[in-house]
C-alpha cells in the first residue's frame, strides 16, 4: 500500500521535474493533482516516514516535510503528547543520521523548530531545553558536519521565535506568536548567546590562518550572535502594527538599536565580550563574508542601551572597554573600502547612543577620540575622491562611510558647539574642511583626480553635483561656518583665484582657437569653480527646502561682527558692491569689505566673466552647469541675506545692515543686479532647460516674500523683465519657463493686496502684467474666419501654448489675498475654453495645457473664492470637460500612442476634479453670505459621469491613473455619501463595478481605498437605515465578496483589519445575509471535524459583540476576527 | 474663377514647404517633429549634456504618425528640427464605393471620394459601423503629402 503511494507520488514528481518537451500538460496538470491531493492527506505521519525512509526522490522528500509541517499546524490541537515528542525525536535523529539535500533539511528542521515552539507555549519551554542541551553536545563534541547541523538548528529556532506579525506557523494567533517569543527571549536567547560567545572565545584562542571547515563554523557562530544582537527585543506595549514594522526592519539588514533589559547585565557587560568581538573581527578581516558578520555585530554592539546600561558608571565602563578595542584595532590597520561603511557605523552609532557620555570621558580618551574620528574623516574623504574618478569603480564605499562620518560629525558640532569656544575641535573642523576643499579642486592645490567621462550616449540626465551631494554639502557648509574665520578667507581667494585665470582664457580666446589641452583644462577650471561656488554658497547660507523662512546663519553674523571689529567696513563694503558689474576695476580698501559681500562680488565677477564671453561670441565655451549653480547661488543669497527682517535677530552688524538691509542702497544694486542676470539668462540661454529652470526658480524665490517684494514690484529691472517676457518670439522657450516666470510676476502682487479690497497698486500692477496677454488672447479670439480657421495656422498655435502656459503660470502665483484679483483676470478666459477645446482637440499639447489650467485654477485659487465665482469656475471646467468627451467619445483610433495619450489627458482631468472636489475640504473663503447651491462634489461626480465611459480597464492598470481615479472616489464618498448614495442607478452601479474591479485587481493601496468606500457606504446606510433602498440592494454583494477574499487569503494580510471592520459594518447592515452565509460555509464543508472547528470558529467570531456600528464593538471584532483568520487557514483548506 | 485655383491649391501639393523650423530645445512632449524624414508624434523628451560643462542636448523618442515605427534621435538644442505640419480634419461619411473608395464630406459641404477604406482593424469597424446605419465622422491624417483615414468616431445624439 505505501510502497504504490510511494510509487505514485515519484512518478508524478519525475514528471514535474521533467523538461518541458518531454511531457505534456495534461500530463503535468495530472501529476500537481496528485500532489495537491497528497497534502491533503489527514495524520499523514507515517507514510511521511515511510517516504522520508525509503524514497530516494528528493522532490518526494521535500513534499512529504511539507505534509508533516502543515499537518502539524493544523492537527496539533488532537495530537497526543507521546506522538509528538516521539515524531519530533524521530525527526531529529533523522537528520544527524540521513544525508540529505540542503532544501530537504531545512523543511524538515522548519518541522521541528515549529514543533518545539508549540510544544514551548504548553510546557514553558522544557522540551526547547532539552532540545539545546543535546544540539550543544552535538556542537562541541561531534565531527565538523555535526557541529555545523547544530548551528543549523539554533539559527532555525531562532528565525520561528523571531517573526511573529508574518510567522509561517499561522494556526496561532498573534498574541501567542508574541508570549512565546518573549518566553525563549528572557531563557534560552541569553543561553545561545553564552554558548556563542563560549565558542567564540575557543576561535579567539586558535590561530589563523583557520582551516577552512573551521572557517565555516565561524561563519555559523558570528551568523547566531549577529542574529542575538539584532533580535528585535521590542515591548510588549507596543501596537502589534509598529512591532510589525519592527520585525521587517530586522530582516532588512538596518536593525534597530541594541535595547535590552537590566537581567542581560551578567551576560552583556562581561568585561572580554567586546574585546573578544574586535578580536574576532582582526583575525576574520581578510575573508569577506565573515568580516561583514563580524562587523555587524561591532556595529550592534555599539548601540547598547535600555535598562542594561542604566547605571552611569557601567555606561562610562563600557564605552571605554569600547573604544579603547576600537582605537586599538584603527590605529593599527589601513581601513579598506569594504570595511569603510561598517567603521563608520561604529562611529555615527557611538555618537548616537553615547553622545552624552564623551565629554565624561578622561581628557586623553577624549582627545584621541576627536583625533582619530577626524583622520577616518580625511582618510575616507580621500577614499571617496578617488572612487568618484574610477570609471569601472559601481562602488561608493568610502564616499558613504564619508557621509555617515559627516553625520556623525554634526551631532558633535552641534552638542559641543559653539565650536570656536573649543580649540581642539576647532583644529578638527578646519582639518575636515579643507580636506574637503582640497579633494574637489584640481591638482595641484586639489587632489581631485581626473573626471570621469560624463557622456555616456545621453539616455540618463545626469543630476547635478548640487543634488548629487546635497547632504554632504550641507554638513560641509556647517564645517565651514564652524571655522568661518579661516574658511571665508579660503573661499574667496580660491574664487577671485579662478575667476581671474578663466577672464584671462576668455581674452587669449578671442585671438586665438584652444589647444586641445587648453580645451581640457577650461573644462577643469569650470569644474573647479563650480564646486567653490556650492561650497561658498553652502557656507554662506542654509539650504532650505520649502516655505520655511530662512535666516542669516548664527555664525556668520558673529564673524561679520568681529570683522566689522577688527576694521572692516560699510562704506567699502557698499563700494564693491557698486563696481561688482564693472569687469575691470576693482574696489578701494577691498581688504575692508565684509566676507558675505565679498563672496557675493566674486559670484558677480564670475557673471561679468560669462557676460563678456557672451559679448565676444564666445557663448559656447561657457558652461551651462555653472550658470545654473550661480543662479543656484543667487537664490540662496537673497533668501538668505537680501533685505532681512531686523525684528528676527537679536543682532545684525551695521555692514549686513548697511549693505543688504531694506532701503540700503546695496540692496537696491543686488536686486539690479539679479533681475538684469534673469533677463540675461531668458535672452542668451533659450537652448538651456536647466539654466532657465534655475533662473525661473531664483526669480520666483526672490519675488515669493513679502517683506521683500514690495521692495522688488516697482523696481525698474522688474518692468524690463516683464518686457522681455512679453517680447519672446512665440514657440521658443522650452516647456515650463514663461509658466515659471509669470508664476514669479503673480506672486509679486501679493505684497500689494489686502484683504477684502483690491488697492490701486495692485490693480495698476495685475493690469500692468496680463495687460499685453489679454490683447494677444483678444486677438486671437476675434480673429477673422473664427478660432476653427486658426487650428491649422501653427504660428497661431505657437501663441496659444505661450499664452495658456502663462495663464497656468500665473494661476499658479495667485495667493490668499491675490486669488480674486486673478481670477478675475482668467474667467473670461476660462469661459472661451470649450470653444478652444473643441477647434484644437486634435492638438494634444493644446488640450493637455487647458485641461492643465483648470486643474491649476481649480488648486491655487478655488479655495479662496466666494462662492458666485467658484460657481463660474466650476460651469467652465464641466462644459470644457464635456466638450472633451464628446470629442473623443466612441473614438476608434488606430493612431500609435492613442492609449497613453488618453491615459495622460484623464489624468489631467481627474486632477481638475479632484482639485475642484477639495474645496469642500479646505474652503478658506472668508465672505459666505451668499448661498450655497451646487457644491463641489455635485461637479466632481457629474464631471466623473463623462469620463466614466473613457475609463477603460486598459487604462486602469496604469498604476498612477489607478490610484487617482480610486482617491477620486473615496474622497467623494468620505465627503458625501449622501451625494453617492442618490446617483442615477446606471452612475452608481458602474462606480460599484470600478469598487468590486478595485477590490480584487490592482495592488493593495487599491484594495484599501476600495475597502475604505465599502465601510462608508455601509455605515451611511445603517445610521441612515436606508433598507429598501436602491443603494441597499447595490452594497449587499461586497459581504459575501469580503469574506471569500479573506478566507481564500486574497486579501493581502496586512489589510486584514480594514478588511475586518468593514466587514463589521456590512454584517451590521445585513445580518441576516451574514447569518445565511456562514451556514453554507458549513454546509459546503465535508469533514465532520472541520466543520465543527468552523463553527466554533464562527461562534468565537462573534462572541460579545454588538451589531450597533459603534466604535467599542467594532474594535472587538477586529481582534475576534485577527484570531479568526489565524485560526481558520490553519485547518481549513480554501482552493 | 478665384475659386477654382483656392481648391486646386488646397488640394493638390502645393508646393509650399511641409515644415517649419522649431528649435529643439522648444519642442514638447505630444508635438510633432521630423525624425529620419517621417513626421513622428513626440512620445519621450529628455535633456541631458555633452559633458558636465557642455551644452544641453535633447533626445527625443518619436513615433511615425502613418507608420506607428518608432525613431529616435539626439541632437544639440541649439539646432532647429524640422516640424511637420500635420492636419487633421473630420469628415462625415457618406458612403463607401464598390471598388472601396470613401465618399466623405467635410464641414463645409464640400466632397472628396480619393481616400480608401483604411486596412486592418479600422476598416473592419468602419465598414461594420457603416454596414449597422450609424452616423460616421472619420478623422483624416494628413503630413508630408501623405494621407489616411487614422481614426472613425460615431456620432451620437449627443453631439448635435
Amino acid at each position: 500500500m505505501t510502497e504504490q503511494i510511494i510509487a505514485e507520488l515519484e512518478s508524478a514528481a519525475n514528471i514535474i521535474m521533467a523538461p518541458p518537451n518531454v511531457v505534456a500538460n495534461e500530463q503535468r496538470h495530472a501529476a500537481e493533482c496528485i500532489f495537491l491531493e497528497f497534502r491533503k492527506t489527514k495524520s499523514p505521519y507515517n507514510i511521511c516516514r515511510e517516504i522520508l525512509e525509503k524514497s530516494q526522490n528528493h522532490y518526494v522528500m521535500f513534499e512529504a516535510a511539507e505534509v508533516i509541517k502543515s499537518a502539524i499546524i493544523r492537527e496539533w490541537a488532537f495530537l497526543l503528547d507521546s506522538d509528538k515528542i516521539s515524531l519530533r525525536q524521530y525527526l531529529f535523529e533523522y537528520i544527524i543520521t540521513h544525508e540529505t539535500p540542503p532544501f530537504v533539511k531545512e523543511r524538515i528542521l522548519q518541522v521541528i523548530v515549529i514543533m518545539v515552539k508549540r510544544a514551548s507555549i504548553d510546557d514553558n519551554g522544557r522540551e526547547r531545553a532539552n532540545l539545546l542541551r543535546e544540539v550543544e553536545s552535538l556542537i562541541v563534541n561531534s565531527e565538523p558536519q555535526k557541529k555545523i547541523l547544530g548551528c543549523n538548528i539554533i539559527t532555525h529556532l531562532m528565525q520561528e521565535y523571531a517573526t511573529t506579525v508574518k510567522s509561517t506557523d499561522v494556526g496561532l494567533p498573534w498574541e501567542v506568536h508574541f508570549k512565546a517569543k518573549k518566553q525563549f527571549e528572557s531563557t534560552d536567547l541569553k543561553r545561545i548567546f553564552q554558548f556563542s560567545i563560549y565558542l567564540l572565545t575557543e576561535v579567539g584562542k586558535a590561530g589563523t590562518p583557520f582551516p577552512e571547515n573551521m572557517v565555516v563554523l565561524i561563519g555559523h557562530l558570528l551568523k547566531i550572535l549577529e542574529r542575538v544582537l539584532t533580535w528585535g527585543y521590542v515591548s510588549p506595549f507596543l501596537p502589534k502594527r509598529l512591532i510589525g514594522i519592527y520585525e521587517a526592519v530586522y530582516e532588512a539588514d538596518a536593525a534597530p538599536g541594541l535595547k535590552l533589559p537590566a537581567s542581560w547585565a551578567d551576560y552583556i557587560l562581561n568585561p572580554d565580550m567586546v574585546p573578544l568581538v574586535f578580536q574576532i573581527y582582526w583575525k576574520v578581516r581578510d575573508n569577506e563574508q565573515l568580516a561583514h558578520t563580524a562587523l555587524a555585530c561591532l556595529v550592534q554592539l555599539a548601540t547598547l542601551s535600555g535598562k542594561v546600561m542604566s547605571h552611569d558608571e557601567s555606561r562610562l565602563k563600557y564605552l571605554h572597554s569600547y573604544l579603547v578595542a576600537f582605537f586599538n584595532l584603527i590605529s593599527n590597520v589601513t581601513i579598506r573600502s569594504r570595511e569603510s561603511i561598517g567603521i563608520s557605523n561604529i562611529v555615527k552609532k557611538l555618537i548616537i547612543f553615547f553622545i552624552s557620555d564623551i565629554p565624561k570621558l578622561p581628557n586623553d580618551i577624549r582627545d584621541t577620540l576627536l583625533d582619530e574620528f577626524t583622520r577616518l574623516t580625511c582618510h575616507f574623504c580621500e577614499g571617496g575622491a578617488l572612487e568618484e574618478t574610477q570609471v569601472d569603480e559601481e562602488d561608493r564605499n568610502f564616499s558613504d562611510a564619508f557621509d555617515g562620518m559627516m553625520e556623525a560629525w554634526m551631532t558633535i558640532l552641534q552638542e559641543f558647539g559653539p565650536a570656536a569656544s573649543d580649540s581642539s575641535l576647532f583644529e578638527c573642523a578646519k582639518r575636515v574642511f579643507e580636506k574637503y576643499v582640497q579633494s574637489r579642486l584640481a591638482p595641484p592645490e586639489g587632489s581631485r583626480g581626473p573626471q570621469r567621462d560624463h557622456d555616456h550616449g545621453g539616455d540618463e540626465p545626469e543630476e547635478s553635483d548640487r543634488k548629487l551631494y546635497r547632504d554632504q554639502l550641507q554638513s560641509i557648509g556647517s564645517f565651514g561656518r564652524a571655522v568661518s574665520k579661516t574658511s571665508m578667507p579660503l573661499m574667496f581667494n580660491l574664487l577671485e583665484s579662478r575667476t581671474a585665470t578663466l577672464y584671462n582664457s576668455f581674452q587669449e580666446m578671442r585671438s586665438r582657437a584652444l589647444t586641445i589641452s587648453e580645451a581640457a583644462a577650461l573644462d577643469s577650471l569650470y569644474e573647479d569653480l563650480n564646486w567653490l561656488v556650492l561650497i561658498a554658497g553652502h557656507v554662506l547660507c542654509f539650504d532650505a527646502d520649502g516655505n520655511e523662512t530662512v535666516m542669516i546663519p548664527m555664525e556668520m553674523i558673529r564673524m561679520s561682527s568681529n570683522s566689522y571689529n577688527a576694521g572692516c567696513t560699510v562704506e567699502a563694503s557698499l563700494q564693491a558692491l557698486r563696481l561688482a558689474e564693472n569687469s575691470t576695476t576693482m574696489p578701494a580698501d577691498f581688504e575692508k569689505c565684509d566676507a558675505i559681500v565679498r563672496i557675493f562680488f566674486d559670484i558677480m565677477k564670475l557673471c561679468c566673466v560669462e557676460e563678456f564671453a557672451i559679448r565676444s561670441g564666445m557663448k559656447q565655451f561657457l558652461s551651462p552647469e555653472l550658470s545654473s549653480t550661480i543662479m543656484w547661488f543667487f537664490r540662496r543669497f537673497c533668501a538668505n541675506y537680501l533685505m532681512p527682517v531686523e525684528h528676527y535677530y537679536t543682532e545684525l552688524t551695521p555692514t549686513i545692515l548697511g549693505c543688504l538691509g531694506v532701503n540700503s542702497e546695496g540692496a537696491r544694486l543686488i536686486i539690479g543686479y539679479v533681475l538684469k542676470k534673469i533677463q540675461t539668462n531668458l535672452y542668451y540661454f533659450q537652448s538651456e532647460p536647466q539654466v532657465l529652470q534655475d533662473t525661473v526658480d531664483c526669480f520666483c524665490d526672490l519675488v515669493n516674500c513679502r517683506q521683500k517684494s514690495i521692495h522688488i514690484y516697482d523696481a525698474p529691472a522688474l518692468r524690463e523683465l516683464l518686457t522681455v517676457c512679453e517680447s519672446i518670439e512665440p514657440g521658443v522657450m522650452p516647456q515650463n519657463v514663461l509658466r515659471g516666470m509669470y508664476r514669479g510676476f503673480a506672486l509679486c502682487a501679493e505684497c500689494l493686496a489686502m484683504e477684502g479690497e483690491t488697492p490701486e497698486p495692485l490693480q495698476i500692477y495685475m493690469e500692468s502684467v496680463v495687460g499685453s496677454l489679454q490683447r494677444k488672447f483678444h486677438s486671437i479670439c476675434t480673429a477673422e474666419g473664427g478660432l476653427a480657421s486658426k487650428t491649422e495656422d501653427q504660428s497661431t498655435r505657437a501663441v496659444i501654448v505661450d499664452l495658456l502656459e502663462a495663464f497656468i503660470g500665473l494661476a499658479k502665483g495667485s495667493q490668499i489675498f491675490t486669488s480674486d484679483i486673478i481670477f478675475d483676470f482668467l474667467a473670461p478666459i476660462l469661459n472661451e475654453m470649450p470653444n478652444f477645446m473643441s477647434a484644437f482637440n486634435n492638438y494634444h499639447v493644446i488640450v493637455q495645457l487647458i485641461l492643465e489650467l483648470f486643474g491649476q485654477v481649480a488648486k491655487y485659487t478655488l479655495c479662496y473664492l466666494p462662492h458666485t465665482k467658484s460657481q463660474r469656475l466650476y460651469e467652465c471646467a464641466l462644459a470644457t470637460v464635456q466638450t472633451y468627451t464628446k470629442c473623443n467619445m466612441n473614438r476608434f483610433t488606430v493612431e500609435s500612442f492613442a492609449e497613453e495619450t488618453t491615459f495622460q489627458d484623464l489624468g489631467l482631468v481627474l486632477d481638475v476634479l479632484t482639485f475642484i472636489l477639495s474645496k469642500d475640504c479646505i474652503d478658506l473663503c472668508t465672505s459666505n453670505d451668499e448661498e450655497i447651491t451646487v457644491t463641489a462634489a455635485d461637479v466632481s461626480l457629474f464631471g466623473l459621469s463623462f469620463i466614466m465611459p473613457l475609463m477603460s480597464m486598459d487604462l486602469l492598470k496604469y498604476p498612477s491613473l489607478c490610484l487617482q481615479y480610486y482617491r477620486l472616489l473615496v474622497l467623494v464618498n468620505d465627503i458625501y455619501p449622501e451625494k453617492v448614495s442618490s446617483l442615477p442607478q446606471d452612475l452608481l452601479q458602474s462606480l460599484l463595478k470600478s469598487i468590486d474591479i478595485g477590490l480584487i485587481n490592482f495592488g493593495s493601496d487599491i484594495v484599501q481605498i476600495c475597502l475604505d468606500f465599502i465601510q462608508g457606504m455601509a455605515s451611511y446606510i445603517f445610521r441612515h437605515k436606508l433598507v429598501n433602498s436602491l443603494l441597499y440592494a447595490a452594497i449587499r454583494p461586497f459581504l459575501k465578496t469580503l469574506i471569500d477574499l479573506t478566507l481564500s487569503r486574497q486579501i493581502n494580510s496586512d489589510l486584514i483589519t480594514s478588511a475586518s471592520t468593514t466587514i463589521y459594518t456590512l454584517i451590521c447592515c445585513y445580518q441576516e445575509d451574514y447569518r445565511a452565509l456562514v451556514e453554507t460555509l458549513l454546509q459546503m464543508q465535508s469533514d465532520p471535524m472541520v466543520r465543527e472547528r468552523l463553527a466554533a470558529a464562527f461562534n468565537n467570531l462573534v462572541i460579545g459583540v454588538e451589531w450597533n456600528c459603534e466604535r467599542l464593538p467594532k474594535l472587538k471584532f477586529r481582534d475576534n476576527f485577527d484570531k479568526f483568520i489565524a485560526n481558520v487557514h490553519g485547518f481549513l483548506l480554501v482552493k | 474663377m478665384g475659386d477654382i485655383d483656392d481648391s486646386h491649391f488646397e488640394t493638390g501639393d502645393s508646393g509650399a514647404s511641409a515644415t517649419y523650423p522649431m528649435q529643439c530645445s522648444a519642442l514638447r512632449k505630444n508635438g510633432f517633429v521630423m525624425l529620419k524624414g517621417r513626421p513622428c508624434k513626440i512620445v519621450e523628451m529628455s535633456t541631458s549634456k555633452t559633458g558636465k560643462h557642455g551644452h544641453a542636448k535633447v533626445h527625443l523618442v518619436g513615433i511615425d504618425i502613418f507608420s506607428g515605427k518608432k525613431y529616435e534621435d539626439i541632437c544639440p538644442s541649439t539646432h532647429n528640427m524640422d516640424v511637420p505640419h500635420v492636419k487633421r480634419e473630420d469628415y462625415q461619411l457618406t458612403d463607401i464605393s464598390d471598388d472601396g473608395y470613401l465618399s466623405l464630406m467635410s464641414d463645409n459641404g464640400d466632397l472628396r471620394e480619393d481616400l480608401k477604406v483604411p486596412e486592418g482593424e479600422l476598416g473592419t469597424q468602419l465598414r461594420a459601423d457603416y454596414d449597422a446605419g450609424k452616423d460616421i465622422l472619420c478623422t483624416v491624417l494628413k503630413s508630408c503629402g501623405e494621407e489616411v483615414v487614422i481614426a472613425v468616431k460615431t456620432n451620437t445624439a449627443l453631439d448635435k
